[in-house]
C-alpha cells in the first residue's frame, strides 16, 4: 500500500503551529498540484489537484472525511477518489519540543483499487511518499515565514 | 532558406541523423556499420519519438520468426495483399516491392547485430485477413526489454502513459489485461512495445559508442555550392551549432502533426487530435523543401479516431487516448446530425476517412468531428472504454442520461435523429443485421476472435444509462514527406537524387500511400527506409565539406 511520511522541525511554538494548520483555506494552496477545495462542513471537503506522476499528469478529485480533530496535536483524516477509484487516509501530527519548537509529521497512504489497483499502485508508491515530503515541507516553510519576526 | 557553408564547423561526423524514434535509430545503427562515424540529433529531452510511443510492432512480410514458427510467406502474396489495398495509389510502385524485398532482410540484421528481438504474437492476424495474400505472423512483437540495460537512458525513453508494459499478445493493445503482471514490469523495469522497441536499439547504439545529443533540434540543412547537403544547423542551449556531415544528413524527425499550419496546407482532413509526441512539428520536411526536394504522399497520415480522458495530460496537452467501445455490439458513432455515417468497426486508418466526405447538395462536411460514440449500460458493463473500467461508475466527465433524447440535447445533438437512429439500430439489431453500414462483416471488427460476426458486433442500445463519448480527429502521425527512391535518398523537384540528403519513417514520402497495411504498417516502411538510408549514407563516398 503506498505510503509516505515525513517529519520535520520549525522553530515555532506549537501553537501558532495549530494556528496555521487548522485553517485549511491557509495551506490547500500548498498542496502539489492544487486546483480547488471547497469546505463542505467542519469535517468534510472535496479536494482537486493535478498529480505529477513524471511521464503524465493527472487530475483527480477526493474527499477528505476528519476523523479525528484533537487541539492541538493531532488531526487524522480519511480521503475518497470521486474521480477515480482509490481510498486512504492520513495524519498530522505536531509534538512540542521546546517552548517555540515543534516537530511536524505528516503521513499519507492511497491505496488504488479495483482492475487496475496493483498498476496504480506500482506509479503511486513514489508519488505518495514524494507528495507527503513535499507537502509537509511547505508547510513548514510557509509556518516559519508567516511567524518570521 | 538553407545555409551555406560556415567559416567552421562546430561539429563533425560522417553521417547525421535527426530523430530518435526507429527509423532514426536504425538508420543510425546501419550507417555506424558501414565505417562511418555518427552522431544522433534529438530535438527533445526525451528520446525514442513516435516509435517509442507506439505499440512498437513492425509489419514484416516472410520474416525469420514467423518462418521458425512454421508460417509459411511469400514475396507474391505480400505484393498481392498489398497491391490490394494500395489500389494503384501509392507515390512509387516501384517501393512496394523494394519494401517487401528488404524489410526481413532488415529484421535478419538487427537480430543478428543488436539485442533486439521480435515475437510472432499469437492470434493477431491481419487487420484485413480475408483477402488474398493476407498471412498471420507479419506483425511483429518486440519481446519485453531489460530498460536497466541502458542506464541512466532508460527514463529518458518515451512512455504513452496508455500502454502498459504488456506484449501485444499479452493483451496491451487489445483487452485480456493482468495488472498483477504489469506491476511486477514496472517494479522490475521491464517495459514492450515502443518502449522495447526503441530501449534495444538505443543499447546497440551505446554498444557502438554513437553519441545522442538531446534538445538539439535541427533547424536548416547546410548547402555547398553545387547544391549537395553537407551538413546542418541545429540548436543547443539558445545557440546555433554548426554540423558538418562528410557523407550524409538522414532526416528522420517524425511527421508534422503537431504543426497546424503545415496540416491545413496538405492533409485532406485538418487533424486536431494527434497521438504523437509534441514535438512532431513538420522540422524534416520543412528543411527539405528548402533545399528543394520533391514532396510526395502530402495529403495523408496514420487516422485514428482520438478519444480523450480529460484528466490525462502529456506534455502540455490533453492526452489523446486509443479509446475502446467502437466495435460494440451495443454501440454505434453519429455526426452532429444524430446520424450514423460509417461501419463504426472498420480499422483505425479506415473510419477515419468518413470524417473528410462533402455533401455537395448541402455543402457541408457533415462528418467533422467531434462525431460521437452513443452506448448503453450492457457495453459499459463489460467493456474497457477510454480508462473507464467494467463495473467502474462511469466518471464525471461522460455525458449520460437516461433517454436518447436527453443524451441528444446535453451533446447538442439533433435529437429527433438521434432516436430515430437508434431505434432503427435496435430494429435491424434484434434481427442481427445492420442494411447501412454491414457492421459485423468486416475481419477487424473482431481481430483476434476469428473475424467479425453479428454476435460480436451488433447489439441493441436500450439499457439506461445510455453515455456518449466525443471522437475527434486524431493520427497517430503523417505520412507524407520528402520523396525517397530505393535507397532512402532524397529526391529534387527536378527528379534527381540530392547528394547527401536521406529521409525515412513519418519524415518521409509513406511509401504505402493511403494504406494502413496491418499492426506495423506504420514502423514496417520507417525501419526498413531507416535501414536503408544508413546502408546508402554510411557507404557513400566521403566528401570535402
Amino acid at each position: 500500500m503506498p505510503d509516505g511520511k515525513h517529519t520535520l522541525e520549525v522553530p515555532v511554538s506549537i501553537d501558532k503551529v495549530w494556528t496555521y494548520v487548522s485553517d485549511i483555506d491557509k495551506w490547500a494552496p500548498l498542496v502539489p498540484g492544487y486546483i480547488e477545495h471547497q469546505i463542505i462542513s467542519d469535517r468534510q471537503s472535496t479536494w482537486s489537484f493535478k498529480g505529477d506522476l513524471g511521464f503524465v499528469k493527472k487530475t483527480v478529485k477526493l474527499r477528505i472525511d476528519i476523523t479525528e480533530w484533537t487541539e492541538p496535536t493531532r488531526v487524522t483524516f480519511d480521503l475518497t477518489g470521486l474521480s477515480d477509484n482509490f481510498a486512504g487516509n492520513g495524519s498530522f501530527e505536531a509534538e512540542a519540543i521546546g517552548g517555540d519548537r515543534t516537530r511536524m509529521t505528516g503521513y499519507l497512504n492511497i491505496n488504488a483499487k479495483g482492475a487496475m489497483g496493483p498498476m496504480v499502485n506500482s506509479i503511486l508508491k513514489s508519488f505518495v511518499p514524494k507528495t507527503a515530503e513535499e507537502l509537509s515541507t511547505a508547510i513548514a516553510d510557509k509556518i516559519v515565514e508567516v511567524n518570521r519576526g | 532558406m538553407a545555409t551555406r557553408r560556415p567559416a567552421a564547423w562546430d561539429r563533425e561526423a560522417d553521417v547525421v541523423v535527426m530523430g530518435t524514434g526507429g527509423a532514426a535509430l536504425t538508420a543510425a545503427i546501419l550507417a555506424h556499420d558501414q565505417g562511418a562515424k555518427v552522431l544522433v540529433l534529438e530535438k527533445a529531452a526525451m528520446i525514442g519519438g513516435t516509435t517509442a510511443f507506439s505499440g512498437g510492432v513492425p509489419w514484416i512480410p516472410m520474416n525469420r520468426y514467423m518462418r521458425e514458427a512454421g508460417i509459411e510467406d511469400s514475396r507474391e502474396d505480400a505484393l498481392t495483399y498489398l497491391r490490394r489495398l494500395t489500389g494503384g495509389k501509392e507515390p512509387d510502385p516501384h517501393l512496394l516491392e523494394v519494401y517487401v524485398d528488404n524489410a526481413h532482410k532488415m529484421i535478419d540484421y538487427l537480430h543478428e547485430h543488436t539485442p533486439l528481438r521480435f515475437a510472432v504474437p499469437k492470434n493477431y492476424p491481419e487487420y484485413y485477413n480475408d483477402l488474398p495474400g493476407a498471412r498471420a505472423g507479419r506483425s511483429l512483437d518486440p519481446v519485453p526489454f531489460d530498460l536497466n540495460q541502458v542506464g541512466e537512458w532508460g527514463p529518458k525513453i518515451r512512455q504513452n502513459p496508455t500502454f502498459p508494459p504488456l506484449t501485444l499478445e499479452e493483451g496491451g493493445a487489445v483487452g485480456g489485461i493482468d495488472f498483477a503482471k504489469i506491476a511486477e514490469r514496472m517494479e522490475k523495469n521491464i517495459v514492450t512495445m515502443g518502449r522495447a522497441l526503441v530501449g534495444a536499439l538505443v543499447k546497440a547504439l551505446l554498444d557502438r559508442g554513437v553519441e545522442i545529443l538531446t534538445e538539439t533540434p535541427g533547424k536548416e540543412l547546410v548547402v555547398n555550392d553545387a547544391g549537395e547537403v553537407i551538413g546542418l544547423v541545429a540548436e543547443q542551449g539558445g545557440r546555433k551549432l554548426y554540423i558538418g556531415a562528410r557523407k550524409g544528413v538522414v532526416l528522420a524527425s517524425g511527421g508534422f502533426e503537431w504543426n497546424r499550419e503545415l496540416v491545413r496546407a496538405f492533409l485532406k482532413g485538418h487533424v486536431t487530435h494527434p497521438m504523437s509526441p509534441p514535438g512532431n512539428e513538420g522540422d524534416a520536411l520543412i528543411m527539405a523543401m528548402e533545399v528543394g526536394a520533391a514532396l510526395g504522399n502530402m495529403s495523408e497520415a496514420w487516422w485514428y479516431p482520438t478519444m480523450q480522458d480529460p484528466t490525462f495530460e502529456y506534455e502540455g496537452h490533453i492526452l489523446n487516448q486509443l479509446g475502446g467501445g467502437r466495435m460494440g455490439p451495443n454501440s454505434i458513432v453519429v455526426n452532429r446530425h444524430g446520424k450514423r455515417f460509417v461501419n463504426e468497426g472498420t480499422t483505425y486508418m479506415d473510419m477515419p476517412k468518413s470524417f473528410y466526405v462533402y455533401d455537395p447538395v448541402a455543402l457541408e462536411w457533415p462528418n467533422e468531428p467531434p462525431v460521437w460514440m452513443i452506448f448503453d449500460q450492457q457495453l459499459k458493463d463489460r467493456t474497457m472504454i477510454i480508462t473507464m473500467m467494467p463495473g467502474e461508475e462511469a466518471p464525471e466527465w461522460v455525458p449520460r442520461a437516461d433517454t436518447i433524447r436527453e443524451l441528444a440535447e446535453k451533446i447538442g445533438v439533433n435529437a429527433d435523429n438521434l432516436e430515430a437512429t437508434v431505434n432503427r439500430w435496435n430494429e435491424n439489431a434484434r434481427k442481427g443485421v445492420d442494411p447501412d453500414f454491414h457492421r459485423g462483416t468486416m475481419y477487424f471488427e473482431n481481430l483476434t476472435g476469428g473475424g467479425g460476426s453479428p454476435e460480436a458486433n451488433i447489439g441493441t442500445i436500450e439499457k439506461p444509462p445510455f453515455y456518449a463519448v466525443p471522437i475527434y480527429y486524431g493520427t497517430l502521425g503523417t505520412c507524407g514527406g520528402p520523396r525517397i527512391n530505393e535507397n532512402g535518398q532524397v529526391v529534387s523537384l527536378r527528379g534527381k537524387p540530392i547528394s547527401g540528403l536521406y529521409a525515412a519513417g513519418n519524415a518521409a514520402m509513406g511509401v504505402m500511400g493511403q494504406t494502413y497495411a496491418s499492426a506495423g504498417g506504420t514502423i514496417g516502411p520507417a525501419m526498413t527506409f531507416g535501414y536503408l538510408a544508413g546502408i546508402a549514407a554510411g557507404s557513400a563516398p566521403s566528401r570535402e565539406i
